[in-house]
């Protein structure tokens, strides 16, 4: 038995991690993998397609009706293929602190022991803006190794992704954090594929998997279920077992060299617009 | 700058008034730096101590009488509570009245910090509302409800309608400022928020407002003020809320030090007209007979304070000349506040003893009024120089300079400085009561005391023969600014 293969999924909010990141774990899940998926965001809707509904009771909410004295099985629940589902949740928007949420959470599943041998990946799916220390906690040491970082063509999308390397290469300094690339979750924007070739070249880093666009998704999503589960012929669900192998085989691990803002546009530029794009007709 | 009474929050006093923790220089240096503003302090690479400016800020809200504190926060922000009941219990009964003023803290836990609190924090205003019926409450942040944003002043608007005495929000996170005399300033901006009325109209008085710590001279400054037909309302130490109520209708304010009282005395001035009186400190012979003659000069009653001073005069001066034979060519090393520090060095150069090296705490580069301290302006006008710093009680700092300088004596305003020149093997002098150096009488009693104090030196010296320093040798041959850096 290797050791546990921990990642964490960012990237800028509404792109599309928790969906990616459910997929993809029904995807290690078909390859025979055991998986745990600990969400990390007060909204606590990172294992909702992975359970079937949003059944699961926070971590927090556990701590604060029950005490600390609690069991695994109270805060973990199984979902498709054996998955380990945990959703740390938070306060209400807009008071407390979501950030020192996640730590404790995060520290209350170790205590309990949820981070068994027999294991093979456990994702840490995090808000998508990483405001401040508390939704660093995933990669911060002895946790996740490996961060891949969703993104699209969007601007904002690569900014966001360019901005969370800058904390990615703070952590690998003293840690073990790596950055394991970029998963293009696809906008259809224009010449998306070459933009999010040279965006990742540039960060040091590679684009490991392009998965394109697909209302089945959308479908899927509605069903409370992943796209394997939904339609496990379609060509969607091929694209998720892609995606998964790509994870299973990657072997790049770098520190990021995030560029600047001038850089970044200068690539956006060269890449960003297809010839005579301002021409098109409805 | 205009204080604003309306926002709860009060600007630091680095951001305010300019006020820094770090400088090694001269006095003039400094005096002549804050005047044309180029004063720009330093930081430090090695801190050794500091204090919690909530500790100020509700050590001195915890003086008044009859009210409650909430202090919002895990219960260890809450430690200063405990010396804020033996203070506020040993002083009323000194003075010989009750005071039922409670601190209750909130006890957060961690839950309360990711969930935020403010549920909690309504029920337990409610709760010390009902169960002590308090005449104010004060509902006071820390850090950690600083940093999550705990909204305690929607809270405070929100339980009005069922509290029907004074609430108001008290920001003071630790954090805020190094400087722990802001805590002052918070202080007096709550009590001006929620207390202070504007004056009733026809409502003549004769009262002045007397801003100082532990009112120790009580007595004493209310028999000197009945020749002048004034009445001294003493703060914040046993006031009563409805005395507060009243401070704008009072013919002035003064303060025993210029750090505790220039918020509050600008302020009134400000909103309410009532004058600030602005002068050096009663330290002293000089300060003491400047300070009187400025009350007389705001108040009108010049001529019964000239009668005065000169019937103190013909009493007190012949002795005190007297003692000062003793005292000459003396020097000496201060650590003080810099409401103290800077007059305290002005008296001891009156009574002919050196001062050497005087630190400050912090250091004000004006007051709220845009001027420089008036401690400064004179020491300047008189032409009187040394070596002084800012440092926010760093001991080792003054480790440093008492070892360098020997002087003859170090005084203190902090108990815990004092011990340390001692086992130094320092004479050392524990300025501890505000009125110790207070007019004529107690000038003369200090200088006695300085007298007794290296006269006899055989206490410190077996003390410093039998206790081993934590210094090196390394640390007393470096500059006293060795750990300085500029503020980037």
């Amino acid at each position: 038995m290797g050791e546990i293969r921990q990642i964490a999924i960012y990237g800028k909010g509404g792109i599309g991690k928790s969906t990616t990141t459910q997929n993809l774990t029904a995807g290690l899940c078909e390859h025979g993998k055991k998986v745990m998926v600990v969400g990390c965001d007060p909204k606590a809707d990172s294992t909702r397609l992975l359970l079937g509904g949003l059944a699961q009771k926070t971590v927090l909410d556990t701590i604060r009706d029950e005490g600390e004295d609690i069991e695994l099985d109270r805060i973990m629940k199984e979902g498709y293929g054996g998955t380990r589902c945990v959703e740390s949740g938070g306060p209400e928007p807009g008071v407390g602190c979501a950030g020192r949420g996640i730590i404790t959470s995060i520290n209350m599943l170790e205590n309990l022991g949820a981070y068994t041998d027999d294991l093979d990946y456990v994702f840490y799916d995090v808000l998508g803006d990483v405001v401040c220390g508390g939704f660093a906690m995933p990669i911060r040491e002895g946790k996740a190794k490996e961060i891949y970082i969703v993104a699209s063509g969007e601007m904002m999308a690569l900014y966001a992704a360019n901005n969370i390397s800058k904390g990615i290469q703070r952590y690998a300094r003293t840690g073990g954090v790596r950055l394991g690339g970029i998963i293009c979750n696809s906008r259809n924007v224009d010449r998306e594929l070459d933009l999010l070739r040279a965006f990742s070249k540039e960060l040091g880093t590679k684009l490991l998997y392009f998965v394109p666009r697909d209302n089945i998704v959308q479908h899927a999503e509605i069903n409370k279920k992943t796209v394997i589960e939904y339609k496990p012929d379609s060509n969607q669900a091929q694209e998720y077992r892609n995606l998964a192998q790509a994870v299973i085989e990657n072997e790049d691990f770098v520190i990021p060299t995030p560029m600047t803002q001038e850089r970044l546009e200068e690539i956006l530029m060269e890449y960003g617009m297809m010839e005579l794009a301002d021409d098109y007709k409805i | 700058m205009p204080i604003n009474l309306n926002n709860s929050n009060v600007a630091t006093r680095e951001n305010r008034i300019g006020s820094i923790t770090g400088y090694v220089g001269t006095l003039k240096d400094l005096a002549t730096q804050s005047e044309c503003g180029t004063l720009k302090g330093c930081s430090r690479c090695f801190s050794q101590s500091s204090t919690c400016l909530s500790s100020c800020a509700l050590g001195q809200l915890c003086g008044i009488r009859d009210v409650a504190l909430i202090h919002h926060g895990p219960a260890g922000c809450s430690v200063a509570a405990a010396g804020a009941y033996y203070m506020s219990k040993v002083m009323s009964k000194k003075r010989g009245v009750t005071s039922d003023t409670v601190y209750v803290g909130t006890d957060m836990n961690e839950n309360d910090t990711i969930f935020g609190s403010t549920e909690s924090l309504r029920k337990v205003i409610l709760e010390v509302y009902n169960r002590y019926h308090p005449k104010a409450i004060f509902v006071s942040s820390s850090c950690a409800t600083g940093i999550i944003g705990e909204d305690i002043d929607s809270i405070v608007d929100e339980v009005k309608p069922e509290i029907d005495v004074p609430i108001v929000a008290v920001h003071c996170e630790g954090f805020k400022s190094r400087i722990w005399a802001t805590g002052f300033d918070i202080s007096d901006h709550a009590v001006l928020q929620s207390i202070v009325q504007p004056p009733r109209e026809g409502v003549k008085t004769n009262k002045i407002n007397f801003k100082n710590f532990f009112e120790s001279a009580r007595p004493e400054i209310i028999e000197i003020f009945k020749r002048f037909d004034l009445e001294p309302v003493f703060l914040y130490c046993n006031s009563t809320v409805e005395e507060l109520s009243h401070l704008s209708e009072s013919i002035a304010t003064t303060c025993i030090c210029g750090t505790l009282g220039n918020y509050l005395g600008n302020a009134l001035e400000e909103k309410y007209g009532v004058p600030y009186v602005r002068s050096i400190n009663q330290c002293g012979i000089e300060g003491f007979e400047a300070w009187l003659r400025e009350i007389g000069k705001v108040t009108g009653r010049s001529e019964k304070i000239e009668e005065y001073i000169a019937e103190q005069r013909a009493v007190y001066m012949p002795q005190i000349e007297e003692v000062k034979k003793e005292l000459q060519g003396l020097t000496a090393v201060l650590g003080m506040g810099p409401g103290y520090t800077f007059e305290v060095s002005r008296v001891l150069t009156e009574l002919g003893i050196k001062v050497v090296w005087a630190l400050a705490w912090h250091y004000d580069k004006k007051y709220e009024n845009g001027d420089v301290p008036p401690s400064m302006k004179y020491l300047l006008d008189n032409d009187i120089d040394f070596e002084a710093s800012v440092a926010d009680q760093q001991n080792y700092e003054v480790m440093n300079i008492l070892h360098k300088y020997k002087p003859d004596m170090y005084l203190s305003r902090h108990p815990g400085s004092t011990v340390w020149a001692i086992k130094n093997g320092t004479p050392a002098i524990y300025v501890a009561d505000e009125y110790m150096i207070f007019g004529y009488k107690h000038t003369l009693e200090f200088a006695k005391t300085i007298v007794d104090a290296i006269k006899n030196r055989s206490f410190e010296e077996n003390l410093a023969k039998r206790s081993k320093l934590p210094y090196t040798d390394w640390w007393y041959q470096q500059n006293v600014d060795k750990f300085l850096e500029e503020v980037k």
